[in-house]
C-alpha cells in the first residue's frame, strides 16, 4: 500500500462521489421545497439516462458520437426537466402537505412504476452506455493512475453546483425558490405563483438527477435498477450531513464514497491479520455505520439545523 | 345499528371462517394449500410492517430484511449439529430464535433511526435489504451464501395422518391467527392508543406524558419480531432460503401490500397478504401472454390508484361505499338529517 494507492483510492472515490452528490442535492432541494423525500430520484434519473441513450443512437450516424452525446445529454435534461415538473403537477401535488409518510409511500409507487416503464420498454439486461473515451482509460501523474471518469465526473458536478449556487443566490427565480422553500404561504402572499415555482424546482432536482445519470451509465452499463445503490448512498449523505443543508449533503456524499473505497481495501482483512472484513462486497455497510454513528452522535446530521417547534 | 355490525353476526362470521380455513386443506389439490400458507405467511410480514406503518405511522422500507433475517436464525439452528440433536426442542429454538434476532436488529435500527424526525425511519431502513443481500452472501457458513440453504423440517409427522402440504397449511394458518390475535389485542391498548397519538402528533404525545421515541422504537421492535415470524413461516412453507428473500424489490412489494390492503388493519393485513402471493402469479401470466415483464408496471399502477382512490385501502371499502350510499339516500331526502360528513383519513 503506497501514497499512489491511496491517493488514486481517494480519487476514484470521489468520482464515484460526485454522482452521489448530485443525486442527495436532488434529494435535498425537492426535500426544502415540498417537505418530501423522492425516493423516486434515481428512478428519474434512470429513465433521462434511457432517454439520452435513445438520443445518441439517433443523433450518432448524422453528427458522430461526442457530439451526439453532448446534444442527447442536454436535450435529456430538458426532457427531465420538463417530466419532473409534471410529477410534482400531477402526482405529488395532490401529497403536499399533507402526512409526508403518504408522500413517501407515493413515490416509492412512482420508483417502482417507473422502473416497469423502463424495463418493459429497454428490457432488464445491461446496455452499454457509449461516453467520450473508455471509462478505463487512465493517465499518470508522479506514480499515481487517475481514471479519466473520475475527473470528468468531479468536474461536471463541480460546475453544475456552482451553477445552481449562482441561480440560487444570484437570479431572481434563485430568490424565488428560495422563498417558496423557506415558507410557502408567506411566498404565496406575496405574489408568487408557489405551485409553479414547484414545479420548477422539481425541475431543477430532475435535472441533477439526469446528469448524474448520464455520468454514472457508461461507466456501470444502463439496467433500470441502475440508481437503486446510489440512492441509498445519496440517502445515506442526506441524513448524514443533514436534511436541511445541501452543502452538508455534498460533503457527505464525497465523504462516505471516498471512506468506503478506502475501507474496502484497506480494511479488506482485519488490521494484522488475514480474517476477512469489509472488503469490495461490504462496502456498501460503511456508509450504513457512520449513518448510525451519526443518527447517535448528533441526529439533525453534520451541518444540519436543530429544528425547533412551538406546539 | 345495523344487523352486520351486531356481535352475533360476527360470531357467526368467525365461526364459519374458522370451520372452513379447518376444513378446507383436507379437500382442496395440494398448491391451493400452498398458496393459502404462503398467504398466511406474508400475511403476517405486511402486518408486522402494519404495526410500524400502519399503527404508529412510521414508513419501513426494511421489513422483508427481518422476514429473511427469521428464516436464516431458525435454517441456521435447524441445520445446527445440536439444533438436529434436540429433534423437535430444536425446532422451538428455531422459531424462538427466528423471533428474538430480528427483534433485536429492529430494537437497533429503531433506536438510532427513531433519533431523528419525520422520514429518517424510511431512510435508512431503505438501506436494510441492500445491506443484507451481502452480508447474506459474505457469511455463506451460516447462510448457504448466494444460493441459499434447503431446510427440510417441516414434514407432517406420521401420528397426523396429514400430508406434507397439508401440515404446513396447519402450522402456518395456526400460527398467523396466534400472532394476528397478539397483534390485535396489541393495537387495541395501551401501546396502539401510544402508536395512534405518535402517528397523528409526536409533540401532542410529547405533551401527553408518550414519548415519540420509545413509542417509535417499539413499533419497530414489535415489526420487527412479527416479521421474524413470518420468516420462519417462510421456511415452513418454502422449506428454503436464500439472500433473494430480502431483495429489494420484495421489501417494496411489501409497503405496496400494506397500503392496497389497508394501512392500520387487522383485515387490511390479510388483504395484503393475499395481494403479495397473487399479485405476481397474475402479472407472470400477464408477462407470458404479452412477452413483456409487467410486474413492477402493475405494482406501480396499483399503488399510485389506491392512494388516489382510495387511501385506506381494499380494507377500507365496505366504509366508503357505506358513505358514498349514505350520501346518495341523504340527497335523496333533501334537507333532510343527512349526515355530517365524516373522513376518517383527515388528521
Amino acid at each position: 500500500m503506497t501514497v499512489a494507492t491511496f491517493i488514486q483510492l481517494i480519487v476514484e472515490g470521489l468520482g464515484t462521489g460526485a454522482v452521489y452528490a448530485a443525486l442527495a442535492l436532488a434529494i435535498v432541494l425537492v426535500n426544502q421545497a415540498t417537505g418530501i423525500v423522492n425516493f423516486a430520484q434515481g428512478g428519474m434519473a434512470v429513465l433521462s439516462a434511457y432517454i439520452a441513450l435513445v438520443l445518441v443512437n439517433l443523433f450518432a450516424p448524422a453528427t458522430g458520437t461526442a457530439a451526439a452525446l453532448v446534444l442527447a445529454i442536454i436535450l435529456a435534461a430538458a426532457i427531465s426537466f420538463v417530466l419532473g415538473a409534471l410529477v410534482e403537477r400531477l402526482i405529488i401535488r395532490r401529497f403536499e402537505g399533507g402526512d409526508p409518510d403518504t408522500a413517501v409511500v407515493a413515490t416509492i409507487g412512482l420508483l417502482t412504476l417507473i422502473t416497469g416503464i423502463c424495463g418493459i420498454v429497454w428490457s432488464y439486461n445491461y446496455l452499454p452506455f457509449p461516453w467520450f473515451f473508455s471509462t478505463g482509460d487512465a493517465f499518470r501523474v508522479g506514480g499515481v493512475t487517475i481514471s479519466w471518469w473520475a475527473l470528468t465526473s468531479i468536474l461536471v458536478i463541480v460546475i453544475v453546483m456552482v451553477l445552481l449556487q449562482l441561480l440560487f443566490r444570484g437570479t431572481k427565480l434563485g430568490l424565488a425558490l428560495r422563498a417558496v422553500a423557506d415558507n410557502p404561504q408567506s411566498a404565496a402572499l406575496s405574489g408568487l405563483r408557489v405551485g409553479g415555482l414547484l414545479m420548477i424546482g422539481w425541475g431543477f432536482a430532475a435535472v441533477l438527477g439526469s446528469i448524474a445519470g448520464a455520468i454514472v451509465a457508461p461507466k456501470l452499463q444502463l439496467a433500470p435498477n441502475m440508481l437503486e445503490e446510489a440512492l441509498v448512498y445519496a440517502l445515506a449523505a442526506v441524513i448524514i450531513g443533514g436534511l436541511d443543508s445541501p452543502i452538508g449533503a455534498v460533503v457527505a456524499a464525497f465523504g462516505v464514497s471516498v471512506l468506503e473505497n478506502l475501507a474496502a481495501v484497506y480494511l479488506a482483512t482485519i488490521p494484522g491479520t488475514s480474517i476477512p472484513f469489509i472488503g469490495h462486497d461490504l462496502k456498501i455497510v460503511v456508509p450504513f455505520v457512520l449513518l448510525f454513528l451519526v443518527l447517535v452522535i448528533r441526529p439533525q446530521g453534520l451541518f444540519g439545523r436543530k429544528s425547533v417547534v412551538r406546539v | 345499528m345495523s344487523w352486520y355490525r351486531s356481535a352475533w353476526f360476527r360470531w357467526i362470521v368467525a365461526v364459519v371462517v374458522i370451520v372452513v380455513l379447518a376444513v378446507l386443506p383436507l379437500v382442496a389439490d395440494p398448491f391451493a394449500n400452498q398458496i393459502i400458507a404462503k398467504i398466511a405467511t406474508f400475511a403476517v410480514a405486511v402486518l408486522g410492517l402494519n404495526v410500524v406503518m400502519g399503527y404508529a405511522g412510521q414508513v419501513s422500507l426494511g421489513q422483508i430484511f427481518f422476514v429473511g433475517l427469521g428464516a436464516y436464525a431458525a435454517a441456521a439452528v435447524i441445520l445446527s449439529d445440536w439444533g438436529k440433536a434436540l429433534g423437535f426442542g430444536g425446532i422451538v429454538i428455531a422459531f424462538v430464535l427466528a423471533v428474538a434476532v430480528p427483534g433485536v436488529a429492529g430494537l437497533l435500527v429503531g433506536l438510532a433511526a427513531a433519533r431523528l424526525r419525520g422520514l429518517a425511519i424510511a431512510m435508512v431502513t431503505i438501506a436494510l435489504p441492500l445491506v443484507g443481500v451481502p452480508l447474506a452472501k459474505r457469511f455463506s457458513d451460516l447462510t448457504g451464501g448466494a444460493q441459499g440453504e434447503s431446510v427440510r423440517f417441516s414434514k407432517a409427522p406420521a401420528w397426523s395422518g396429514l400430508y406434507d402440504d397439508q401440515w404446513q397449511y396447519y402450522v402456518c394458518v395456526v400460527i398467523a391467527a396466534v400472532v394476528f390475535a397478539l397483534v390485535f389485542f396489541l393495537v387495541r391498548g395501551k401501546y396502539g392508543r401510544a402508536f395512534a397519538i405518535v402517528k397523528s402528533n409526536e409533540h401532542v404525545a410529547g405533551a401527553m406524558g408518550v414519548s415519540p421515541y420509545r413509542t417509535k422504537v417499539l413499533a419497530m421492535t414489535v415489526a420487527a419480531m412479527v416479521g421474524g415470524v413470518a420468516g420462519f413461516l417462510f421456511l415452513v412453507v418454502n422449506q428454503y432460503t436464500s439472500p433473494d428473500t430480502m431483495g429489494f424489490g420484495h421489501s417494496i412489494e411489501l409497503v405496496i401490500s400494506t397500503i392496497v390492503g389497508g394501512a392500520g388493519s387487522i383485515v387490511g393485513s390479510i388483504i395484503g397478504g393475499v395481494y403479495y402471493v397473487l399479485l405476481p402469479l397474475l402479472a407472470n401470466q400477464i408477462s407470458q401472454a404479452t412477452g413483456y415483464n409487467t410486474q413492477n408496471v402493475i405494482e406501480g399502477v396499483v399503488i399510485l390508484l389506491a392512494l388516489f382512490l382510495l387511501p385506506g385501502g381494499l380494507a377500507s371499502l365496505p366504509r366508503v361505499i357505506r358513505r358514498l350510499a349514505r350520501r346518495r339516500r341523504g340527497h335523496r331526502v333533501a334537507g333532510g338529517t343527512a349526515a355530517a360528513p365524516t373522513n376518517p383519513n383527515t388528521k
